[in-house]
């Protein structure tokens, strides 16, 4: 089965299933659909609070609703191979995957990568301690809980203070589970302020300022040492310790492919059109830019499929590149290359994430000249959109700064 | 309690590498033989965490019994190691001068090599090295090539060795400790975990616990010191940034931090030399961690662009002195192999054949020897990430652990092998699942959901009412 696709998107997640949704609309037929697990939806099946489905469809659902329907959107009108996964990317629309069948090849002219995101664990946070069992992260901890129905522990720490740090609150409360502790390294929770209160009411002691200091446990997680705000060590018994936030992407199949990267956080170089350095290759949602609410990533989707049906069908146009560069305050920057067409779209939105805390004025400029300037507050992990950008005058030579 | 097991000739006491070998060389041998582990699964001590390099021996003390092993157990692997299906990376090492000092050292190196019979030592120009290494960081001086110098894989090795025992009616209990030892008339009555065990012949590879076992009957003729190793392991794309193995020009005390990749695809760094009084604790520690990354960094600079799979520490079971302390003692039926420091890994199936000739010379007629009139040789699952993996093949249930591409069908392998292990550990050792870059993310929950009953200690403590 060696055919030819149009179009094949990796990953059904809310960006994947919102491209294919809009390739759909465009009159694209074909399309084929790859999700490495059992059921599309991607993180949004394993979410059951009711934070998605605004922009969507006008009222809030839980996660794992929201994810059914934007599936059934899908599901009668493109194939969605799911238990495949795609194992390598190569030039020209090449894929190579796996899935019960063994190893295959598919081609298409267009493969779009909505690989998604996950949290950083444990191990790359370079925690001291034991290696026991009990240790995970909240994306686990959904799964555990409301895909399969099991505890992994009954009197957990938390690690973080993000908005999945206390959603996994609330996702422990509803299997019966009281958190022991939030502890996080910052002084000021990542989430808005009153975040902790919440925490609080629901009998869960808050540590802000505090490090852990080491695991414990031979075979399963029995305390965990940390250094409080006021420089104090202290023990604090549990059995499980989770993980939170610190999105990262998941760029393996990118990493090790041809596809042009940034060498430290291996997100792919794309442009606004998400498309990356090998034309055949575009990329798109929460990969992009760990990590936007559902919904968002629905319409970046959205947005995406449309751009990808368009070149099917229009003729490349004689284009350049102007890569957009950051000041340090800055993390990322989605895209971080921007195409200029001539006589194409002369408006521009960036969505950056800030290194740390950062009130005050963001320019962007091309060079000397000035092309957006804005006040906004910025926290870290949270998205920030520049919008309105005018590129129209950029030219060959341009060099977008991102700058404060 | 009931007898664990009657008729017994050999008891191995510890199941890690040093003791799957010579559970297998004395049942190949033809002895009825018993293997005795207190982990849930083999390999649960030292050679859970190591290098995982097939060593030479260049650097080797020269005339030395540690010496004799390793080469005796390199050239035994590369000769059985296709019959297992066990894999073999040919990386070939380099050691890297980076000051005047280290430049002079290595002329010594390349003569100690020769000396120890390993003639394809050299040394190279700088202008070679960066060629054989051009992510190297700058202001390297020399170097020295080791060709012979492998990266195999740490556990389905000891775990073919003890495969192929069972294949030949070699018999084993996991989380079975050794708790007492009594002495009788032709042998040992031992007293363990799960009951007791009559054996004529004790083969003490306890490892860590090496001279507590003998200090069971007797004054022991060694102390172990445990040397904590604390070890990064870093994403596979990382791997396209060596080649060989890259080694320190090593000091007196330590060979010092290394860069290689492993069998499985990815680069680790480390390890560290730290002496401890705990036998049984591993604390990775992040002060620790950090000094390593800036060490690997000056090393190699990319190796900063990539993120941190996993890390880990293993404890060598040093003693006071650097030789291996392997003592037999005819007259009460036991042999103690201990102090096996850090080689382990390469000497462990020579280190058997240096036990079996102890043996023949000074053991014979304590019970009849029957060798199998023809081996047999276990096929082990391939987890290389240079050799083809189940993944590719049909029928294999659909990948469960999506980072190290590990199959349902493996997963199920394991259990239903001839030594299933016994603990969680020993299945991510035997499978690598949820050993990769996203900790279990995506697929403890599909773990958990496949083990079941099938262990004690799982991942989770119960359901959700
Ligand atoms: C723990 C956690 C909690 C979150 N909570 C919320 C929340 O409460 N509200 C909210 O709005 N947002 C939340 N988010 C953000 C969430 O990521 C987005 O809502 C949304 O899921 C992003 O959509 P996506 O399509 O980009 O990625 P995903 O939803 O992650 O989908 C990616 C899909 O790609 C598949 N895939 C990846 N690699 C391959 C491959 N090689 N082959 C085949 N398939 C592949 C994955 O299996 C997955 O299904 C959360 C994220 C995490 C990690
Ligand atoms: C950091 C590091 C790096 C290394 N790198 C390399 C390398 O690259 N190449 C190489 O060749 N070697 C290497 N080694 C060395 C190698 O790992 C060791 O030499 C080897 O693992 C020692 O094996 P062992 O069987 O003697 O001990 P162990 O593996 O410790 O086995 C002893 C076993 O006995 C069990 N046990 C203890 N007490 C009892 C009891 N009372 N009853 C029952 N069971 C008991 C333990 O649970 C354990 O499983 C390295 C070691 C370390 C720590």
């Amino acid at each position: 089965m060696n055919a030819r696709y149009p179009v094949i998107i990796i990953g059904a997640g809310p960006a994947g299933l919102a491209a294919a949704r809009a390739l759909f609309d465009a009159g694209v037929k074909n399309v084929l659909l790859l999700e490495r697990e059992a059921e599309a939806g991607g993180v949004p099946r394993h979410c059951r609070h009711p934070t998605f489905g605004i922009q969507t469809f006008y009222r809030p659902m839980n996660g794992d609703r929201w994810a059914a329907r934007i599936r059934q959107r899908i599901e009668h009108h493109y194939e969605i191979r799911t238990n495949t996964t795609v194992v390598s990317l190569n030039p020209g629309g090449v894929l190579e995957i796996s899935s019960d069948r063994g190893l295959e090849t598919l081609y298409a002219e267009r493969i779009i990568i909505a690989t998604g995101v996950r949290e950083t664990p444990r191990h790359a946070r370079l925690v001291s301690g034991l290696r026991p069992q009990g240790v995970l992260t909240a994306g686990a901890l959904q799964q555990f809980i409301y895909l399969r129905k099991l505890k992994p522990g009954n009197c957990p720490v938390i690690v973080g203070s993000e908005l999945v740090s206390f959603s996994a609150i609330w996702t422990l409360r509803n299997a019966g589970i009281r958190a022991v502790a939030l502890i996080d390294e910052n002084l000021r929770p990542t989430a808005f302020k009153l975040s902790t209160l919440y925490a609080r009411l629901m009998g869960v002691e808050v540590h802000l300022g505090a490090h852990i200091t080491r695991i414990n446990g031979t075979e399963r997680v029995e305390s965990i040492a940390f250094r409080d705000a006021a420089g104090q060590e202290r023990v604090m018994a549990c059995d499980s310790l989770i993980f939170t936030g610190r999105f990262t992407g998941e760029y393996t199949l990118i990493r090790t492919s041809h596809l042009l990267h940034e060498a430290d956080s291996g997100r792919p170089i794309f442009d606004q059109y998400g498309c990356c350095s090998d034309p055949a290759y575009y990329a798109v949602g929460n990969m992009t830019h760990p990590a936007d609410m559902g919904d968002q990533c629905y319409q970046e989707g959205l947005r995406i499929g449309r751009f990808v049906a368009e070149s099917l069908r229009a003729e490349a146009s004689t284009s350049f590149q102007v890569p957009v560069i950051l000041h340090e305050v800055f993390k990322i920057a989605a895209p971080n290359v921007v195409r200029c067409d001539t006589g194409s779209q002369a408006s521009l939105t960036l969505n950056v994430r800030v290194n740390r805390y950062h009130h005050g004025e963001i320019r962007v400029m091309d060079r000397q000249k000035i092309l957006y300037r804005k006040r906004h507050r910025c926290l870290p992990e949270r998205r920030i959109l520049l919008r309105g950008i005018d590129i129209s005058a950029l030219t060959a030579d341009s060099q977008l700064t991102i700058t404060i | 309690m009931a007898p664990l097991n009657e008729n017994v000739d050999v008891v191995v006491i510890g199941g890690g590498v040093v003791g799957c070998a010579l559970f297998r060389r004395f049942t190949l041998m033809g002895a009825r033989t018993l293997l005795l582990e207190k982990g849930g699964d083999i390999l649960s001590g030292a050679s859970k965490a190591n290098s995982a390099i097939l060593h030479t021996g260049f650097d080797a003390p020269t005339g030395s019994l540690e010496l004799q092993c390793m080469q005796a157990g390199y050239r035994e692997y590369l000769a059985v190691h296709q019959q297992m299906n066990l894999p073999l990376l040919k990386t070939g090492a380099m050691v890297v001068a980076w000051d005047q000092a280290q430049l002079e050292a290595l002329p010594g190196i390349v003569q100690q090599a020769h000396d120890n019979g390993v003639s394809d030592v050299a040394l190279i120009s700088t202008q070679e090295l960066y060629q054989r290494e051009p992510n190297l960081a700058a202001g390297a001086l020399g170097g020295v090539v080791i060709p012979g110098e492998y990266v195999i894989d740490p556990w389905s090795a000891p775990l073919a060795y003890v495969t192929q025992a069972v294949m030949h009616g070699g018999a084993w209990q996991f989380n079975c400790e050794v708790r007492e030892v009594q002495a009788e008339e032709n042998g040992w009555l031992l007293t363990t975990s799960k009951g007791r065990v009559r054996t004529r012949l004790v083969i003490n590879c306890a490892g860590n616990h090496g001279d507590l076992i003998d200090g069971m009957w007797r004054t022991p003729e060694y102390e172990i010191r445990p040397r904590k190793g604390q070890f990064l392991v870093y994403d596979k794309a990382c791997a396209t940034q060596i080649n060989a193995i890259i080694l320190p020009v090593p000091t007196p005390t330590t060979k010092g931090v290394l860069l290689c990749r492993t069998i499985f695809g990815n680069v680790i760094l480390g390890p560290t030399a730290e002496e401890q009084q705990d036998r049984n604790r591993a604390d990775v520690d992040e002060t620790v961690m950090r000094e390593l990354i800036e060490k690997g960094r000056r090393m190699l600079p990319t190796l900063t662009n990539y993120p941190v799979t996993a890390t880990y520490a293993g404890l060598r079971p040093a003693t006071e002195k650097k030789e291996y302390r392997i003592y037999d003692y005819p007259e009460n039926n036991w042999i103690s192999v201990g102090g096996i420091r850090s080689t382990g890994l390469t000497a462990a199936l020579g280190i058997a054949a240096h036990v079996e000739t102890l043996y023949r010379n000074r053991f014979t007629q304590r019970f009849p020897l029957h060798p199998p009139a023809e081996l047999r040789w276990p096929q082990m699952p391939m987890l290389s990430d240079y050799q083809p993996r189940d993944y590719t093949c049909p029928g294999n249930g659909g990948i469960v652990c999506h980072c190290e591409l590990v199959t349902r069908r493996e997963l199920e392998a394991a259990f239903d092998s001839a030594v299933p292990p016994e603990c969680i550990g020993g299945l991510r050792r035997r499978t690598r699942v949820m050993m990769g870059r996203c900790n279990g993310f995506f697929c403890s929950n599909h773990v958990a959901d496949i083990i079941g009953d099938r262990l004690d200690n799982t991942l989770v403590v119960g359901k959700v009412k």
